[in-house]
């Protein structure tokens, strides 16, 4: 490694005049759809609890100013920095991923995820995936290979397995999924035989099923997973959602219902919708036209994310772009494949666009990284 | 860049992720463009919440203003499957506790396949007020369970005729595929019977229905709109109560009267298990009563029953008492049939009223081989007669060579076949329904020779024969043999002979107005259709008819009849049914103040004419003009 910490290079100064403008844009058009989106799915169920009916808006709109100075924060210092201190924060996500089981951590609704802070929840879980990333880019880049031995292979999978393991005993196995996912996407990119590849996959399967038959997952997890290929078996339950889902997106037809007059939405019939079934408003209130232009801003911060791994001047950078690509793609097509009912239901929330601080400050973090990359592509 | 075999891996991973986004819109489009309509209508479903309030249904009135048939309401426990949702269960287990019916039960009923998921279904009807106020205040431990005030039926007089008017039922599966209930949803009340169901488009109304915007919760956020209910039209009868009244009461005391008789011939009383009373205005057609007993209480309808208990009150023990004997009993006529043999054979000239007849004892088949003879019912030779008097007398042995001579007419058969007797029968109406407007009319039977060939045909175990003998139209001379009749035919027939040869259509409704009493329709009679006798014919026939209460057949029950105060004609019958007690028939015409009526009884296994059923019809004359009561005066064993 030839950073030097503390040391700083007269380039560096410049920096700032690189930065990604695309990308930057498409975050923030997506941020702020989110902010509306969140008034639309919260204001009349809030007047009906006689509540400010802009509460979880104004609450989405602060973690929006936090996240652009995180962002900036993050993409204000050489994201080699990042590569030095990658074990000490995985170190600490871990950390924090065991106290959110002790008591320290709060029960909701049967998970055991967030800790209670000044008013706010915190999820070490999302912090958990950025720390995860790290890990595995510091990991991988020092190997100096074109191609990874199945050894490799293993530990960078012990990397990712430590948190997945951790979140998904909380039980969160949403954001199990989404690791498993990076993981893949990182392996892919760092160069992984596509028999190693499939030694993983074959290990996942024998995972999978040894948890079924221990009853490691829990019923309701596989009634919500499995709902989704037959939703009429149990309407009122599993199938609820995602068909309450399907009619507020249909419904929406080509131009949608216009904004705050969706009745799926107004009345209350789509659960959980400012957060993990958020697309459902887009999809009602604007409809096809509206839909598609949110998949195509994800497309656009997907594209870029993509173009900065490929321009980075180090695997780490590659590495770490990659994975964060994974993330963002691999929680789209989830959250928005969930909602329109090809997807099972867990609960991953839509980037930049779900209420909830951890999420956001996140993906902000996340923006931030990437910029980091961006700005720092020349040697 | 560093590594040159990361770009086309990179390549790869952001190819697989368009390859998902691909399979994303592919999905939008679907679900927005090609399904968007069914999932819009899904949307309304789930936010338009219908109440429905029962329209009441018009009321029944006779024709003085007396109300026969009005509402009341009455609470009734409703549940909405789809309301309840995961709370069906624990809904049953409550309202079993509450009314006290066992859960199996109630969630039988709930679980009715006609009803939609989403209407509310009936379980408990007539539930306390103490009940329903508690469903009320515990609506959070009850989803969709809700108490409706639903208007049912209520009879200010009882079961007075209780045949008449009907009762209501739920619509049945094939009357909701039917175009004519479109309006009607299952769980609807209906008329089943009597002119609640002739009448039912005009007395149900149109239910009120008012839309609600609701929450996922099921919470009222706003009303969309509102139709409030429309009540249906009453219907005005030609039927008087006090007439009706008089009727089923007269036939109840012939009835009672027949069953401390004894029957000679069986050495026992007399069943009289049942009968029938039309009272008919023969200038209108306009029925003034129909009585048949046994009747019913019509509030057993009201109330939910099980087929256990349909069957304990109607079945067979209790002599079937939901026919309407009067339009749904069929009978041969007996000696009642006579005026009408007559009136044919005039016709046909067969017979001459200048012309007597010998009236022995009994009568043998011309050319007959075997000498089969056919007993008169008295053992008497009366010598030559007129036939007047073979009418008010009731000579069988000068109408069976009448019915001989039709014979001769037809054999050897024709094509098409000479039936002068049948047709003329037709003619007076005998052999289809008279087309009163009460549903399930039975259409009584003139036999013919096809009609026997395809009985015997269709059933040879009980037809033996298929062959028409002159004993066919012997029998039929005195409205014996396979001849049946409806009491409402005979009345009919019997008023068209006292309306000098103009049919009217019997009917029973007047008109139908709006709860204000503003007229909506104004029930027509239909008479003008004329019978092919002659004046002089049906004058004969009155005439000698006029003798039955003075000289003939029914003089000992007609004893000190005012008959200066009020003209009366009629006849007896007294109709033979293989394996029973002889029916008893009287058929009177009556006239006096300008007010005509044509008084028709039967009393099933009675007796003779003038011992059960004369005596009914001159307790319902004296009735119908205020005369003094003659008590009941049961005539002799004649015809």
């Amino acid at each position: 490694m030839d950073l030097v910490a503390g040391k700083t290079y007269p380039a560096e100064r410049r920096a700032i005049r690189h930065v990604d403008p695309v990308l930057v844009i498409a975050a923030l058009v997506l941020a702020t759809a989110g902010v509306l989106m969140v008034y639309s799915a919260t204001h009349a169920s809030l007047v009906t609890q006689h509540l400010d009916p802009g509460l979880y808006a104004k609450k989405q709109a602060t973690f929006l100013a936090l996240g652009i100075v995180v962002a900036m924060a993050i993409a204000s210092f050489d994201y080699r920095f990042v590569k030095v201190y990658a074990g000490l924060v995985y170190g600490a996500s871990l950390v924090l991923l065991v106290l959110v089981r002790t008591p320290l951590g709060a029960t909701v609704r049967g998970s055991q995820r967030w800790f209670q802070l000044f008013g706010f929840q915190l999820a070490p879980s999302e912090v958990s995936k950025l720390a995860m990333i790290a890990m595995l880019a510091a990991f991988l880049s020092e190997l100096h290979t074109q191609e990874l031995t199945l050894q490799d292979v293993f530990r960078a999978t012990a990397i990712a397995a430590a948190p997945a393991l951790l979140v998904f005993v909380q039980p969160d196995l949403g954001t199990a999924i989404v690791i498993a996912s990076i993981l893949v996407g990182v392996l892919v990119v760092a160069g992984t035989r596509p028999r190693h590849l499939g030694v993983l996959a074959l290990a996942a399967v024998v995972l999978i099923f040894g948890s079924l038959q221990l009853g490691l997952v829990k019923d309701y997890q596989i009634d919500r997973l499995t709902s989704f290929l037959d939703p009429e078996s149990d309407p009122l339950r599993a199938g609820y959602n995602k068909k309450q889902a399907e009619i507020a997106i249909g419904s929406g037809g080509l131009t949608g219902l216009g904004y705050l007059e969706g009745t799926q939405t107004n009345l209350d019939f789509v659960p959980e919708q400012h957060t993990d079934f958020v697309f459902t408003v887009v999809g009602e209130e604007f409809g096809f036209v509206g839909a598609m232009t949110m998949l195509l801003l994800f497309a656009v911060v997907l594209w870029r994310a993509f173009r900065i791994a490929l321009l980075s001047k180090d695997p780490f950078g590659t590495y770490l772009a990659a994975g964060i690509a994974s993330m963002f793609a691999i929680q789209v097509v989830v959250n928005v494949g969930m909602t329109l009912g090809i997807m099972p239901i867990t609960g991953i929330p839509l980037p930049f666009v779900s209420y909830g601080g951890s999420s956001f400050l996140t993906n902000s973090a996340a923006i931030g990284l990437l910029l980091n990359v961006h700005m720092r592509r020349f040697k | 860049m560093t590594e040159g075999r990361t770009e086309p891996r990179l390549k790869l991973l952001a190819g697989l992720v368009a390859f998902m986004f691909a399979a994303l819109t592919t999905r939008l489009w679907f679900l927005q463009v090609l399904t968007s309509a069914e999932a819009r209508e899904k949307a309304r479903n789930n936010y338009v919440h219908l109440v429905e309030s029962a329209a009441p249904r018009g009321r029944i009135i006779d024709d003085q203003g007396n109300v026969l048939v009005e509402n009341r309401t009455t609470l009734v426990v409703t549940v909405n499957r789809q309301e309840a949702g995961d709370g069906l269960e624990s809904d049953i287990y409550t309202l079993s506790k509450l009314l006290g019916i066992s859960a199996e039960e109630i969630a039988r009923r709930v679980e009715s396949p006609l009803y939609y998921e989403n209407s509310p279904v009936p379980v408990a009807s007539h539930v306390s007020k103490k009940v329903a106020f508690y469903i009320g205040e515990h609506q959070g431990e009850l989803p969709g369970v809700t108490v409706a005030r639903v208007p049912v039926r209520t009879y200010p007089q009882g079961s007075l005729a209780a045949h008449v008017l009907g009762y209501l039922g739920q619509v049945s599966p094939d009357q909701l595929q039917d175009p004519a209930f479109e309006a009607y949803e299952p769980g609807d009340r209906v008329g089943k019977t009597g002119v609640e169901a002739e009448y039912e488009h005009f007395l149900r109304g149109t239910d009120g229905v008012t839309k609600y915007r609701v929450n996922s919760a099921g919470e009222i956020l706003e009303q969309l709109s509102e139709r409030p209910p429309e009540p249906g039209d009453d219907l005005v009868l030609t039927l008087s109560s006090d007439i009706q009244g008089l009727a089923e009461e007269s036939l109840q005391v012939g009835l009672e009267h027949a069953r401390r008789t004894i029957d000679p011939t069986r050495n026992k009383p007399y069943m009289a298990n049942a009968g029938a009373v039309v009272v008919l205005d023969p200038t209108t057609g306009a029925i003034k009563a129909l009585a048949s007993s046994p009747s019913y209480d019509p509030t057993f309808f009201v109330r939910p029953h099980t087929s256990e208990q349909y069957e304990q009150m109607f079945g067979a023990a209790t002599g079937y008492p939901l026919l309407n004997r009067a339009i749904q009993g069929q009978y041969p006529p007996g000696s009642t049939y006579k005026p009408f043999v007559l009136l044919s054979a005039l016709r046909r000239g067969i017979a001459d009223t200048s012309a007597y007849y010998p009236c022995p004892p009994f009568w043998e088949v011309p050319e007959d081989p075997l000498h089969e003879s056919f007993d008169n019912w008295s053992k008497t030779d009366w010598g030559s007669i007129s036939l007047s008097r073979a009418l008010f007398d009731s000579c069988d042995t000068v109408f069976y060579p009448i019915g001989y001579q039709y014979w001769r007419i037809y054999y050897p058969p024709t094509s098409p076949p000479k039936e002068p007797l049948q047709e003329d029968l037709k003619k007076m109406g005998f052999g289809s329904a008279t087309n009163v407007d009460i549903p399930y009319e039975k259409a009584g039977r003139v036999p013919t020779p096809e009609w026997k060939a395809e009985w015997h045909r269709n059933d040879p175990e009980n037809y033996p024969s298929g062959k028409w003998f002159p004993g066919d139209f012997i029998n039929m001379s005195i409205g014996q043999g396979d001849t049946l009749v409806t009491p409402l035919q005979i009345a009919q027939a019997f008023a068209t002979i006292m309306n000098n040869g103009r049919e009217c259509v019997p009917h029973i409704a007047q008109r139908i107005q709006k709860a204000s009493g503003e007229m909506v329709m104004r029930i027509r009679d239909h008479c003008g259709r004329r019978v092919p006798f002659t004046h002089t014919q049906l004058e004969y026939v009155r005439n000698a008819l006029a003798q039955v209460p003075i000289q003939g057949t029914a003089a000992s029950a007609f004893r000190g009849f005012p008959f200066s105060q009020v003209w009366i004609a009629g006849k007896t019958g007294t109709a033979q049914v293989t394996g029973w007690q002889d029916y008893s028939w009287f058929a009177a015409m009556a006239s006096a103040e300008g007010k005509e009526y044509v008084v028709v009884a039967l009393v099933e296994q009675g007796g003779h004419g003038s011992m059960t059923a004369a005596p009914i019809v001159r307790r319902v004359v004296e009735g119908l003009y205020g005369l003094p009561m003659s008590g009941f005066l049961s005539g002799g064993a004649t015809d």
